[in-house]
């Protein structure tokens, strides 16, 4: 009946909240509280690094989860999810050959040309190494389009580490190659075996041999991570115009709309949840 | 060049309740002692344009309902489940908004343009028609629209009526606005000038409550006072009950959630319902982590929302229409216009 004003407009997708759906090739257990999925979607993602879906089971909910691997040309998907709530719960128990609904990639990420020819240094706590392998992943697979790749990874004890056999690969290639630094950290061990440090992740800053003319940071991890990190990269002279950090926020449509992701007037699903530091270090929720 | 016409309200409601026969139109109708609530006209309902009190829940919520189901689905096995997305094609009708609601509807249609464009607001509001109706005094001792500049508001109107003594001028601004016209055999109106210079003589001079400081400066004001003690002021009697979001036009955020159907487990479907940032699990994230647990900060975040985030994002004077709601609704009382002015007055005395 009426005149449409938007009838026209390009960017009405009736699917905006659909869900495609993926298969899950692989549950791996990782730790008594995170699994790594292996999921096969209809067609490839094409996401950048540090990108994120929106993972549902139809019936059950829908919650954001991080990429944790790098851009890729097939139809893989991977991710880690702990179990924390009432979603995860369910995912904890599927088995390969079910169906899980994925929406997205979203967010910005990662741009890698921000780190080509310098010294990368990956900061990261905890679950923040997930989306972090999304951008370690490229980086070694090209390595000689960057000056150094160096690795701290903390958690808590030594039961919590994640991608355990793959850090340890990581830090032969350094031995092979000299490019690449793994430096892996808990808090404490609880007498458990560890072939790391103990210590906080800031705790290898003070005497990283590191050129703060030359380096780049990624930071992920809980948030009181960010504020002590930051505060050791500053003391080595490192700008907030190369420090990118990976927010987390509540997250319930990933595009925009629900409201529930703003940091002051910043959308974390849209700019977020990387972004260059010296673009939020201002707004006061950014960290808190 | 759009048509006017100037007619006398008696043929305006018969022609409103001529449009219920074949649209839902939503008109503010009695509810209660002094209340008002847009609902749909039949055939015998009153069409009332000059005893008004701003409804309950403003018009523009008919365009995203407490409780959206965005899509149903049905699992098939191994196969691809069947998912449908849920669009409301439905025609409708909004009569009777006011300037101050017409902004708001205004505000959504940008939230909702932009980026990834939301299909299930954009599909209603491609199927309806709003006919405005101005205001020439305000409503009650709450209104302020005047101050964050919504009176007088008429831009996304198909059709704007003004009410002159027991005439209505009746401006059609849109081709949507004109097919609801057809058929009707109104006289046109040759002196659009003269007769919206008479309303303006009517119209309240100053008009409702104002702002001790110009609309073009409170953004800034309000942005350098993070920590202001005006926050904690306001919020000592808070509730956290979030009735301040419900019931305004910009407010519109939203939770979602599956449901399934209790006669058929494999079928459900995907629901969102309304969200407020005044409760106080809002920003809360796994492991227990809340970015505003303090009822002061949040309440900040819906001030700065309306005043500075979303007039930033959106480059609008303001995200507040004016509308008063927030204030009537409030048990305690506390109302947006007073903590403004309380910035304005904080911010010039620390200057
Ligand atoms: C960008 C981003 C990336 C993430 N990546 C991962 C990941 O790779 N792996 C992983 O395990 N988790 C990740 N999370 C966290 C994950 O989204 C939450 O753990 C998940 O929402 C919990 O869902 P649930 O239904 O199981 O829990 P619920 O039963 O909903 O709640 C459990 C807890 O989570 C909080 N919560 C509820 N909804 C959300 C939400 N939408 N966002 C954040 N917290 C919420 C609740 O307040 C409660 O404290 C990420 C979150 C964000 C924002
Ligand atoms: S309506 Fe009043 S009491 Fe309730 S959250 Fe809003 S300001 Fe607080
Ligand atoms: S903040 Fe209050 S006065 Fe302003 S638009 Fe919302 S409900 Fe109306
Ligand atoms: S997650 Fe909904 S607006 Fe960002």
């Amino acid at each position: 009946m009426s005149a449409t004003p938007y009838a026209s407009d390009p960017t009405i997708d009736p699917a905006l909240y659909l869900p495609r759906m993926a298969r899950i090739l692989e549950v791996t257990p990782l730790t008594s509280r995170e699994k790594y999925f292996k999921v096969e979607l209809p067609e490839p993602l094409g996401h950048r690094p540090g990108q994120f879906v929106m993972l549902s089971l139809l019936g059950v909910g829908e919650a954001p989860i991080s990429i944790s691997c790098g851009p890729r040309t097939d139809t893989i998907l991977e991710m880690v999810i702990r179990n924390a709530g009432s979603l995860t719960q369910v995912l904890h128990g599927l088995k390969p050959g079910q169906q899980v609904g994925i929406r997205g990639p979203f967010g910005s990420g990662f741009d890698l040309e921000d780190f080509y020819g310098k010294q990368v240094l990956c900061v990261v706590g905890g679950l923040g190494l997930v989306p972090m392998r999304s951008l370690i992943q490229p980086i070694l697979a090209q390595l000689d389009r960057f000056a150094a790749l160096t690795i701290i990874s903390g958690c808590r004890t030594p039961a919590e580490e994640l991608y355990r056999e793959e850090m340890r690969a990581w830090e032969r290639l350094g031995q092979e190659t000299g490019k690449v630094r793994v430096i892996r950290l808990v808090d404490r061990t609880q007498n458990l075996p560890w072939d790391g440090q103990v210590g906080l992740v800031t705790a290898p800053l003070p005497s990283l041999p590191i050129d703060p003319d030359n380096t780049v940071v990624a930071l992920c991890g809980p948030p009181v991570m960010y504020k002590f990190v930051l505060l050791e990269l500053a003391a080595r002279g490192l700008p907030h115009s190369r420090i990118f950090v990976d927010l987390e926020r509540r997250m319930k449509c990933g595009v925009g709309k629900c409201g529930h992701c703003q940091i002051n007037h910043v959308y974390c699903c849209q700019e977020g949840p990387v972004f260059r530091f010296d673009q939020i270090a201002h707004l006061p929720e950014a960290l808190q | 060049m759009m048509r006017a016409f100037f007619i006398d309200k008696d043929a305006v409601a018969h022609w409103i309740r001529h449009l219920a026969r074949s649209h839902t139109v939503y008109f503010p109708q009695r509810a209660g002692q002094s209340g008002f609530r847009f609902k749909p006209v039949g055939e015998t309902t009153e069409i009332q344009f000059d005893r008004y009190h701003p409804t309950l829940s403003p018009p523009g919520k008919k365009l995203t309902p407490a409780e959206e189901p965005l899509f149903r689905y049905r699992k098939r096995g191994d196969e691809a489940p069947e998912l449908v997305p849920i669009l409301d094609r439905s025609p409708r009708i909004l009569a009777g908004v006011r300037p101050c609601d017409l902004k708001g509807i205004h505000l959504m249609d940008q939230v909702n343009r932009e980026g990834h464009g939301d299909p299930h607001y954009l599909t209603r509001r491609t199927h309806s028609t709003l006919m405005a109706h101005d205001c020439l005094q305000p409503c009650d001792a709450a209104c302020f629209c005047d101050a964050v500049g919504s009176l007088g508001w008429r831009e996304n109107a198909d059709i704007f009526l003004t009410s002159i003594d027991d005439h209505i001028l009746i401006e059609v601004q849109t081709p949507a606005g004109e097919t609801l016209i057809q058929g009707m055999d109104f006289p046109v109106c040759q002196e659009v000038a003269s007769v919206k210079a008479r309303a303006e003589a009517q119209r309240a001079k100053p008009f409702g409550r104002q702002f001790h400081a110009d609309l073009a400066r409170i953004p800034t004001l309000i942005a350098n006072q993070w920590h202001a003690p005006v926050w904690e002021k306001h919020v000592e009697a808070c509730f956290s009950c979030g009735s301040c979001n419900l019931v305004c036009p910009t407010c519109y955020c939203f939770d979602v959630h599956d449901d399934f159907d209790l006669t058929d487990i494999n079928a459900g479907q995907r629901t969102r319902t309304w969200d407020g940032c005044m409760l106080p699990r809002f920003a809360e994230v796994a492991g227990g982590h809340n970015f505003r647990s303090n009822p002061a900060a949040r309440q900040r975040h819906r001030v700065k929302r309306k005043f500075e985030y979303l007039t930033e994002r959106f480059a609008e004077g303001s995200f507040c229409t004016g509308c008063g709601r927030c204030g009537r609704q409030c048990t305690t009382g506390i109302d947006i216009f007073d903590i403004v002015n309380d910035l304005i007055d904080h911010a010039e005395a620390n200057s």
